[in-house]
């Protein structure tokens, strides 16, 4: 056991080697990948065989970056006119990292879905139908049609976007589908827009 | 003597001491009312127990050199031809003597025999031995394993043996449960963390052999990185031990130690083979461990466990995704001699924790919805599949320990440990974002410890030492998401010096120690660099003791300060916990908390019964908690409660009580039960997340030579009257639960076979628990049959 004599040496060794290798990184940046902070409705008139009338229009709803206690997020008024029918196109976009996020929702199709609710549709001054290419329900393209003789002028429409929920859930098919939340997932996003009837 | 009224005087007092509604508690009338419960107890005691020929010779039987308890001692009294062999604490009763003079004789081997003469009057005679080992070159000599058991005179509960092998198949929380005072905070049936009189997390203090744990354990759903099959024995200090172990020990400090390491030749092997229905649970964990033949006193182990499990099941649902799957490794390698002892020690923790889907939810609408609900809109069927959301850890820990024998009288001892702890979590993401992790956390943690100890004939004894804990956080880029938490480098040191005195059934011990900390934390928010340099520092002091009232009773006392720097999430935290649908916001302007706890102890041993029954007090100043500001943030994504971390002026207090009775040799019983009340004393509010009143007990019946044993147990628990402002949902009623277990010993030549067979929450009882962070989404885990093998050869 003449080795031990030499232990305190050994011992020392691993100790410097242990705490000098213990030191935090520098921190970097992190690219929000995820956080969306702007919402865009594009608006295209169109004719009873669905074909595209006049020029298109759009509305935004869009996040303060970062987290802003008390803060609220700016959603600017639709202006939409009575009798007349409408291509609706969502883009979601992170402006943090200039990425359009509506492609990728696309693509995971079976876990993502918008539902549009509020008075605009219970007060029957709107109504909507899913009209993604390809048939699939995912509500990044629909069809609106205001109605010709609304009770109000003032009214409002919320977005929500469900990810990873059961897309084949009972009455998940609807577009007003009001218990969503049944259908399992979470909300990626939740917005109320105003809406003014001309 | 009038025996019934008496009693019923000391109850009626004690219910109007506690129980007096109109008398608000402040530390100060507290105290005075445990001073009186006290005393009240002690008088008690004196006047039941009765006077003849049942005097006690108690004792401990020491190391010379090093005050290690030494096991398995022979006491032999020559007069009466009685005698007793010392447990692992070294502690041995003689009972039924009767006054006068005796010879006592003490032999270990190795050791030279101590003979004295002792004289028998009191009701008690408590003794101190300490043996002295012989020369090495003796022959059958056996060099005796350093075991450092805990000397303290706080409250401890050591969970082993069979207690420890029912609990088998467990998490490290939930075997704790077994001890009186100790509850879990959990998030799921998988996620457990122990609570000691109402606190947890970093408020105490867990050590795996000996080096304290250093995981993320801010975190509310950050369980314990430890794998409970590799301790033989589990101890709870319910204590402020700051002094003896540092920072943080504020409630209470939890050992899991491995055993003994051999030092002769002998080689044991032990397997567990566990299986669950709920959750369709496996668990295999195997033990090794040998001498050398060649060199005496070289030792090792070697253990490990693997345990998977798929969806749990409520009575009426099964529970999405949560499954989990657990690795663990550890070994070890010893050498000790007369004057030195080295050993190295390396331990492995690997997990993967499936975390129930419902609960990860988008916003508060999202939150409002399932807590009205009741449960998860999601109920799959059974799967072993694991998705996001979900927790990957591992945990390494390595250490070094040696001491070296100065003189009979001084041991000096070094202690060095490096851990690496690495966590992820994974959230439900978009696109390839689901495949990476949202928390990627790397902490390296180095402790080290040197201190000697000292120990005379006399009855001193103590020690005085240095600590320095070293930790690096990183946050592994590439999440997507800015970091919950920053990059920190931390340095802590510590000097502390301990002295106890022993004499007769007199105990008393006294501790100081100095700490100071440095943070330094760095992270990017946005573009924006945030930076920070934070200092702490504070003294310590402890002061406690122990006496033997009676053959019978001890009672032991400790009054103790602790203090906790804050934590870095209470510092730097910023961003949004889905669990909760909340953000939450630190504070780095906040200051250390400190504590003074007192721990009152009242031990019974009879001969058919024991009681065990511990009164605390715990007054918190600066107590950091998260507090509902009341406001909201608005997103596009939704609503959330903001939350922030505050201080306020704490006040703690409780009992704990447990105690078994035998009826008869085949027939026994046991209850358990704790009483915690805890309150901001600033605010006049109640803290959430402080266990609710709860009771166990049980009735076992042994036979067939009593290699056979069926316990029926009942778990109650009360509802939480006592709840915060605010909460998302309002306290679940109270349940109660049965439980029903089969137990028979084999003897298979020289080796044990164990076999266990279980029933929890037999009648399938659907029900919440209140420390059980998903109460919110879920009822908690139905019934679950439980097939436990053990054999040691």
């Amino acid at each position: 056991m003449k080795n031990l004599q030499k232990l305190p040496l050994y011992l020392f060794a691993v100790l410097t080697l242990g705490f000098a290798s213990c030191e935090s990184e520098d921190p970097e940046k992190e690219n929000e990948g995820e956080v969306i902070t702007d919402v865009i409705l594009k608006f295209q008139e169109i004719d009873g065989s669905n074909n595209p009338v006049g020029s298109s229009f759009s509305f935004k709803a869009s996040d303060s970056q970062g987290i802003v206690v008390g803060g609220a997020p700016t959603i600017e008024t639709v202006t939409l006119t009575r009798g007349k029918r409408y291509q609706m196109n969502i883009e979601v976009r992170n402006s943090i990292e200039n990425e359009d996020i509506t492609q990728e929702i696309i693509e995971e199709a079976d876990e993502h879905q918008f539902f549009f609710l509020g008075s605009a549709f219970t007060s029957n001054i709107l109504s909507i139908s899913y009209a993604d290419p390809g048939g699939k329900l995912i509500g990044v393209q629909t069809r609106l049609t205001v109605s010709s003789s609304p009770g109000t002028n003032n009214t409002s429409m919320r977005v929500v976007l469900r990810h990873d929920l059961n897309k084949s859930f009972s009455g998940a098919s609807n577009p007003n589908f009001e218990n969503f939340v049944q259908a399992g997932g979470e909300s990626d996003l939740d917005i109320t827009f105003p809406i003014i009837i001309n | 003597m009038p025996k019934f009224p008496l009693k019923k005087l000391f109850a009626t007092l004690f219910q109007k001491l506690w129980f007096n509604k109109y008398s608000p508690p402040t530390f100060a009338t507290m105290i005075q009312k445990v001073i009186f419960s006290i005393a009240l107890f002690a008088f008690a005691v004196t006047q039941v127990s009765a006077q003849k020929c049942d005097l006690v010779l108690r004792g401990k039987i020491l190391h010379l050199e090093n005050d290690q308890p030494i096991e398995a001692a022979y006491v032999w009294i020559l007069e009466t031809r009685t005698g007793a062999v010392t447990d692992q604490n070294g502690n041995f009763v003689i009972r039924e003597l009767c006054p006068g003079t005796y010879t006592v004789t003490v032999q270990y081997l190795g050791h030279k025999e101590i003979r004295e003469t002792i004289n028998l009057s009191g009701s008690t005679t408590n003794q101190t031995f300490k043996m002295q080992e012989e020369s090495m070159d003796l022959s059958g000599v056996e060099v005796h394993g350093h075991r450092d058991a805990v000397q303290t005179t706080t409250a401890v509960t050591s969970l082993y043996g069979e207690a420890l092998l029912q609990s088998r198949g467990e998490s490290l929380g939930e075997s704790l449960k077994r001890v009186a005072g100790v509850t879990t905070f959990s998030t799921g049936n998988t996620i457990s963390k122990p609570v000691i009189h109402g606190l947890h997390s970093n408020r105490i203090m867990i050590l795996n052999n000996g080096i304290r744990l250093e995981g993320q354990q801010w975190g509310a759903e950050h369980a314990p990185e430890i794998d409970p099959f590799l301790a033989d024995e589990i101890t709870v200090i319910k204590g402020a031990e700051t002094v003896r172990f540092g920072p943080e020990a504020m409630g209470g400090v939890i050992l899991v130690n491995p055993p003994t390491l051999p030092t002769n030749k002998k080689h044991t092997t032990e397997l567990n083979l566990l299986g669950g229905s709920n959750g369709r649970m496996g668990n295999f964990a195997a033990s090794h461990s040998g001498g050398s033949e060649k060199i005496q006193g070289l030792g090792y182990r070697v253990q490990g466990s693997v345990k998977r499990a798929g969806n749990i099941r409520t009575p009426n649902y099964y529970q999405a995704n949560t499954g989990m799957a657990e690795y663990n490794f550890s070994g070890s390698i010893g050498y000790s001699s007369k004057k030195l002892g080295i050993e190295g020690y390396y331990s492995y923790f690997d997990t993967e924790i499936g975390i129930l889907r419902d609960s990860h939810t988008g916003n508060l609408t999202d939150l409002i919805e399932i807590i009205q609900n009741g449960e998860p809109f999601i109920k799959p069927d059974f799967t072993y599949e694991i998705n996001n959301p979900k927790q990957v850890v591992s945990h390494h820990l390595a250490k070094l320990k040696a001491h070296y024998h100065l003189s009979p009288e001084m041991k000096l001892n070094f202690q060095y440990g490096f851990q690496l702890n690495q966590r992820q979590e994974f959230d439900r993401r978009r696109g390839e974002l689901n495949a990476r992790p949202s928390l990627d956390l790397e902490l390296f943690t180095n402790t080290l410890d040197i201190f000697l100890d000292h120990s005379r004939k006399s009855s001193w004894s103590g020690s005085v030492g240095i600590n320095v804990i070293q930790q690096a956080n990183s946050n592994i880029p590439g999440t997507g998401v800015t970091p919950l938490i920053p990059n920190y480098d931390m340095v802590n040191g510590g000097v502390y010096l301990m002295e106890k005195y022993l004499k007769g059934p007199l105990e008393i011990e006294g501790g100081i120690r100095y700490d100071f900390r440095k943070v330094s934390a760095a992270r990017f928010i946005g573009n924006e660099l945030q930076e920070a340099e934070l200092d702490y520092q504070n003294f310590s002091a402890f002061l406690g003791g122990l006496y033997q009232l009676s053959p019978y009773f001890a009672f032991t006392t400790n009054l103790g300060t602790a203090w906790r720097p804050p934590n870095v999430n209470e510092l730097f935290s910023q961003g949004l916990h889905h669990g909760a649908a909340a953000v939450e916001i630190g504070d780095p302007n906040l200051n250390s908390e400190k504590s003074l706890k007192w721990v009152n102890g009242l031990e019974y041993e009879g001969k058919k019964a024991s009681v065990e029954f511990t009164a605390y007090l715990n007054q918190i100043n600066d107590y950091i908690y998260l507090n509902p500001t009341g406001e909201t943030f608005v997103s596009l994504r939704g609503t959330f409660n903001v939350y922030e971390y505050l201080q306020a002026d704490a006040f703690f207090y409780g009992f704990d009580l447990s105690g078994t009775y035998s009826f008869s040799e085949k027939f026994n019983g046991y209850l358990k039960g704790s009483i915690i009340r805890a309150k901001n004393t600033e605010t006049q509010t109640y803290f959430p997340f402080i266990p609710s009143d709860r009771m166990d007990w049980g009735l076992a019946y042994s036979f067939g030579n009593l290699a056979n044993r069926i316990t029926l147990s009942n778990v109650l628990v009360a509802k939480q009257t006592r709840e915060p402002e605010f909460d998302l949902a309002p306290a679940p009623p109270a349940y109660a639960l049965f439980n029903l277990g089969y137990n028979r010993k084999f003897k298979l030549g020289e080796n044990q076979f164990n076999v266990g067979l279980q029933v929890n929450n037999l009648l399938n009882t659907e029900y919440k628990e209140y420390m059980n962070r998903f109460r919110y989404f879920t009822a908690d885990m139905g019934r679950n049959i439980l097939l436990k093998l053990n054999y040691q050869f």
